[in-house]
């Protein structure tokens, strides 16, 4: 009896294996946005035990990686936001029926801990005497949305009257406003989730109606059809944005799209 | 007949990586076509970053050196207490990254006591041209000093012992005969310096922030380009600081090689 069981528990166990790691042996390119590396770790580290799929990860900026998917190629396509996927449709390098939406990047008003001078909506931003730092809208995808906002508020003219600074990149954002060099900046919420821990930032929200909410997409190549990892490609798109890939989001501060 | 293949062997090695570096120098020009380059050149822009990157290296180099003089040549002719440690220290910034400076004068510069004293002066420091000359001055005075060190410590302090028992006094020695015996080592210190200055860039775009026409020297003109995607403007930028750096190393070396013959 006690042998028998054991044998069978022996079966049963490589059974399991076989059914839930079907793709043992198989290895998948993934392109991600750099800003979603905290979250995309954990998730590649969960498809791995479970599907035996090796992942390569590269992490870059949208339009570096959109320049390696034009010319190197890579299974999954994940940019920091939809207009890389669209352009990259345009030139047919997209599996378009695998196109999803994973989360909304969302901007939000970052100010020093404590808000010492007191903002509490875009139109405070406009309040003689705040300093106000944004991202350079020719450089970085944040800047682009901020000076969006502002004008779709008809803030922008007299918001620009009250910026110090213009940055390159969003992260340079951050370091002025833990360092109080500011009293404002306009950045991705999921951003401030990771800084929050150091207990220097407080974050105003903008409310829906004035904001420009972006999407974070993900969709499977071309390459992965070429490569023969349509299938493993698949299952890992569907699982960064299934139900259970979700509370992942959402423990790194991304607010999941509900599709 | 060993040692002579050992002796090819290491002046090929040269050769080679000498002309591999030289290729990807070259090729910095080789890529672009000259019209875009021109017209590069020709924008506000270029024109704007070029002038500033002159004055503000200008500006911090005469600052560098004022400053580089006595301090090297304390740490070359007295006894100073702690003298390793204060050469160490002021040795630091050539090893760590400038991303990493840019941050600790910022903060320093920023909201500290500091950064408070000079704002009730009205003189301010982050993201404006004045935190360019600090960012540069922090970056390259270790250069300046480590220069101007080794000069002070090659001139044999005899002829300085000889000045004061004619009679001149302590002062009067320094300006002159030491100054005047370490002119070429000051000469060089002042190139390398001002080359330093003109290709400071993480501890400017962090201070001074990096915007455009604003605070945007020659490499952040480079940076901010790539960023756009303009990569004509970009390699110009580049083109500008490589003929910079060139001339000074050249000049550099000619009195470096005095020195040596």
């Amino acid at each position: 009896m006690l042998i028998f069981g054991v044998l069978c528990g022996c079966l049963n166990e490589n059974e399991e294996i076989q059914k839930n790691k079907p793709y043992e042996g198989k290895t998948i390119t993934v392109l991600c946005g750099a800003g979603l590396m905290k979250p995309m770790n954990e998730l590649i580290q969960n498809f791995e035990n479970k599907t035996g799929a090796k992942v390569e990860v590269h992490y870059g900026g949208s339009a570096e990686l959109f320049g390696i998917l034009t010319t190197t190629g890579g299974d999954v396509f994940i940019p920091g936001a939809y207009k890389y996927t669209e352009d990259a449709m345009k030139k047919e390098l997209i599996l378009k029926e695998t196109v999803k939406n994973i989360t909304y990047h969302i901007p939000v008003i970052a100010v020093p801990k404590g808000n010492p001078k007191n903002i509490k909506n875009l139109e405070d931003l406009a309040k003689p005497g705040v300093r106000v730092v944004i991202g350079d809208p020719n450089a970085c995808a944040i800047g682009k949305v901020s000076k969006k906002i502002l004008e779709k508020n008809q803030l922008w003219e007299n918001v620009s009257k009250n910026i110090i600074v213009k940055t390159p990149t969003v992260s340079q954002l951050l370091i002025y406003i833990t360092t109080n060099q500011a009293d404002a900046a306009i950045i991705w919420e999921d951003m401030v989730t990771w800084a929050e821990g150091k207990g220097k930032i407080d974050v105003v929200r903008i409310p829906k109606e004035k904001n420009i909410i972006k999407t974070i997409p993900t969709a499977v190549t071309i390459y992965a059809k070429k490569d023969g990892n349509l299938e493993v490609a698949k299952a890992f798109n569907d699982y960064i944005s299934s139900d259970e890939a979700k509370e992942i989001w959402k423990k790194w501060g991304f607010i999941p799209c509900n599709q | 007949m060993g040692q002579s293949n050992f002796k090819y062997f290491c002046i090929i090695l040269s050769f080679l990586f000498t002309f591999l570096l030289f290729l990807a120098i070259a090729s910095l020009f080789l890529i672009p076509n000259p019209s875009e380059i021109l017209n590069a050149l020709k924008t506000e822009e270029m024109m704007f970053s070029l002038k500033l990157s002159i004055i503000t290296s200008s500006i911090s180099t005469f600052l560098i050196i004022i400053l580089a003089i006595p301090i090297g040549y304390a740490l070359s002719r007295y006894k100073v207490p702690g003298k390793s440690v204060i050469k160490s220290i002021l040795d630091l910034p050539m090893a760590f990254p400038e991303l990493v400076l840019g941050l600790a004068i910022l903060l320093l510069f920023g909201q500290s006591f500091i950064g408070e004293f000079l704002e009730n002066f009205g003189i301010k420091v982050v993201f404006t041209k004045l935190g360019i000359v600090v960012a540069q001055f922090f970056t390259a005075l270790p250069y300046a000093i480590r220069i101007i060190y080794s000069t002070f410590e090659e001139i044999n302090p005899r002829y300085e012992l000889v000045s004061r028992s004619l009679g001149y006094g302590e002062f009067e020695t320094f300006f002159n005969v030491s100054l005047p015996l370490a002119k070429n080592g000051l000469f060089a210190s002042t190139i390398i310096t001002f080359a330093r200055c003109m290709g400071a860039f993480g501890a400017v775009l962090i201070l001074a922030g990096g915007s455009y026409m604003n605070t945007e020297i020659l490499p952040i003109t480079l940076y901010l380009n790539i960023s756009y995607g303009n990569i004509g403007m970009a390699i110009t930028s580049g083109i500008l600081l490589v003929i910079i750096s060139f001339i000074a190393i050249l000049v550099f070396e000619k009195f470096e090689g005095y020195k040596g013959e």
